[in-house]
């Protein structure tokens, strides 16, 4: 077993495709994801290996997978709802098989779904939880304590900050690259 | 007309006009079938002009499912069998109907539907 630690937003996914693909080629199986960056490969034959990430926010089905088997993707493991899966490029002959979404409508709405179920409940939980307890914390500094604590939380939040600006600016982009091609 | 009518305003405007995935998949469910067995059904029908990948077929299914112009009809080793529902087929006729005058109309014959 070989651990690699590398973090993709959940607007990174394309990249993440395109990583597992190349680790692949290297002879690098991937066995799975741990989150939030931790990836576990087997030593492999090195192979051209097309991977796809699909977003579910709801239990799989059997037909789901059972459809995607037909199709001759592997199944993989699902992580936060996202599902990994992969197929050898010698299997995907005509343009299409090489993906899991054929037309851009379905793309958009996957990237709907993404928003609906995991970039608005953060904000939520940026704007009700953390928010208001940094703006307690800052604000209420009485002692040295509360002072590293306030600047360690403002840290915290700078990050939390700039993931939600950047996967909102990234989904948007992809929403839109999605909707002309 | 009476149909036009008839037909929920949200449907018609989600379903007509239809893309080409939706229209092939509610074409071909006019006899029960799978999800692979539709996307097999289009390649041929159309010479691998049309193929459809496995989540597209996926998602476009549970939306009609949901929509009510198709319904379960029976499982078979994990495979999901839909069938047409009487609202997915005049969804289906209306576009079909839609299709031809933009055909008939394209060759230069006149036609007032």
């Amino acid at each position: 077993m070989i651990r690699k630690v590398r973090f993709f937003s959940i607007a990174d996914f394309e990249e993440e495709e395109l990583w597992l693909r190349e680790q692949h080629r290297r002879g690098l199986r991937f066995v799975k994801c741990v989150p939030p960056c931790f990836y576990v490969f087997e030593a492999c034959q090195p192979e051209d290996v097309i991977y796809r990430l699909d977003y579910k926010n709801a239990a799989l089905g059997a037909d789901y997978l059972q459809l995607f088997g037909d199709y001759g993707w592997e199944y993989i493991q699902t992580m936060f709802g996202w599902c990994y899966f992969r197929k050898p490029a010698s299997l995907a002959q005509r343009e299409n098989d090489a993906e899991i979404f054929s037309d851009p409508a379905s793309k958009v709405d996957m990237i709907r779904h993404l928003i609906q179920t995991r970039m608005l409940p953060l904000l939520a939980i940026f704007l009700c939880c953390i928010l208001p307890n940094w703006a307690r914390l800052v604000l209420d500094q009485a002692g040295r304590m509360e002072q590293i604590l306030g600047m360690a939380f403002t840290g915290l939040l700078l990050l939390y900050v700039y993931l939600l600006l950047y996967c909102a600016i990234k989904l948007r982009t992809l929403r839109k690259k999605y909707a002309r091609s | 007309m009476f149909l036009e009518v008839r037909m929920d305003e949200r449907l018609r405007r989600i379903y007509v006009p239809m893309t080409e995935t939706g229209f092939y998949i509610l074409f071909c469910l006019q006899t029960p079938q799978h999800g692979y067995g539709i996307g097999q059904m289009v390649a041929k029908m159309t010479g691998d002009a049309v193929v459809i990948s496995p989540g597209t077929m996926y998602g476009t299914l549970s939306k009609m499912e949901k929509d009510g112009l198709i319904a379960f009809f029976a499982e078979e080793q994990k495979r999901k069998l839909y069938c047409i529902t009487p609202l997915g087929r005049e969804l289906l006729e209306m576009e079909i109907r839609r299709i031809e005058r933009l055909y008939q109309n394209s060759k230069g014959e006149s036609v007032h539907d």
